[in-house]
């Protein structure tokens, strides 16, 4: 099982809401700064994180989601 | 605007729901935690799941914070200001009734400027998706009351106001689908949406209780904009066709939650 956590920085506002609701806390905040001014998450547990979509349905800014591999759409 | 292939979110290059958005306008321009843009994902989800095809949906918003929504997105849009965006979205759905249309709000949009529009949409009967996002707050007057002001809340000069019950009004003007949630509770809110697309006739009203960073701003108790979101959460329950005469916000602890109508189930009848 390979899971990839995808975060697309310069959409993101650094609210954090992705950090707080994260269970098994894939994510925190880095000392990265974006082109506004905003620190961006960062994935430090990218093993722990069970693709629960959380993150994904609550980001405003739609800027983070996560994949798995297996679960793809058959055509 | 072209539908984006699966293997460019799986390579990280565009976000799932990139096919509704515009991604120049991105990021957008609310502040960080407020709840509207967890609202929009809701509701385009709710689209994607119902199968309704990207021509068909339509989205009409108001002025004010919610207003930016038509700006980001790449479906046909309409930001109607000085009339009341419900009167038109019933114009819009009496001329073309094949069309889903969902109707974005914010509390004064509803309340304060666009009030008539839903008596209209009670009386014409047409399925409408109307999503107010309530923060509590008339932004651009910082201070002033304001029909949804909380109870025990001053304006700088000394006013208050008793909020209205948005999910009681909503059921005397008719509606046949009425909820309210939180963004924190963003599955049920989806499914909310995705339930109202299919109930006729009559419109649906869904209540999105979202946290304003402007309200706590001005001397408010929680000043961080994620622990209001929590705070709402923690001090609300759900209860399922709860009596909405007592649904209003102003002496009572608990926000309570949940879906108050649903004329598409017969009554007795299980959720799914």
């Amino acid at each position: 099982m390979n899971v990839r956590v995808f975060i697309l920085e310069e959409r993101c506002k650094g609210c954090g809401i992705c950090i707080e609701v994260c269970q098994p806390r894939v994510l925190e905040l880095s000392e990265k700064v974006n082109a506004h001014g905003r620190r961006v998450p960062r994935v430090v547990h990218p093993d722990k994180c069970l693709v629960c979509g959380l993150c994904e349905m609550l980001c405003p800014d739609f800027a983070i989601w996560a994949t798995m591999e297996g679960d793809e759409v058959v055509p | 605007m072209g539908k984006i292939h699966e293997s460019e979110f799986r390579e990280g290059r565009s976000h799932p729901s990139d096919s509704f958005l515009r991604p120049e306008m991105f990021p957008t321009v609310w502040c960080p935690g407020c709840g509207i843009g967890t609202a929009l994902y809701g509701f385009l989800e709710a689209g994607r799941d119902a199968e309704i095809p990207v021509d068909r949906l339509r989205v009409v918003t108001g002025i004010g914070c919610t207003g930016p929504i038509a700006g980001s997105l790449a479906l046909k849009t309409h930001g109607v200001g000085g009339r009341s965006p419900v009167r038109f979205a019933i114009d819009l759905k009496a001329r073309h009734p094949e069309l889903t249309i969902g109707v974005f709000l914010n509390n004064a949009d509803l309340m304060l400027s666009g009030a008539e529009g839903l008596k209209e949409a009670g009386r014409r009967k047409l399925p409408l998706t109307v999503i107010v996002v309530n923060n509590f707050v008339l932004s651009v007057s910082r201070n002033g009351a304001f029909p949804m002001t909380p109870y025990r809340r001053r304006s700088r000069d000394g006013r208050f106001e008793l909020p209205f019950n948005i999910p009681d009004m909503a059921c005397a003007y008719g509606a046949a689908y009425v909820a309210r949630w939180t963004p924190l509770r963003e599955g049920w809110m989806k499914e909310s949406m995705a339930d109202s697309f299919s109930v006729s006739p009559g419109f649906s009203l869904i209540e999105v209780i979202s946290p304003c960073l402007l309200y706590d701003a001005n001397g408010g108790r929680i000043l961080d904009s994620i622990d209001r979101m929590k705070y709402y959460n923690d001090h609300s329950e759900i209860r399922f066709g709860a009596a909405t005469a007592n649904l209003d916000l102003r002496r009572r602890k608990t926000i309570i939650l949940g879906v108050f109508r649903d004329r598409s189930r017969k009554r007795g009848e299980e959720r799914p």
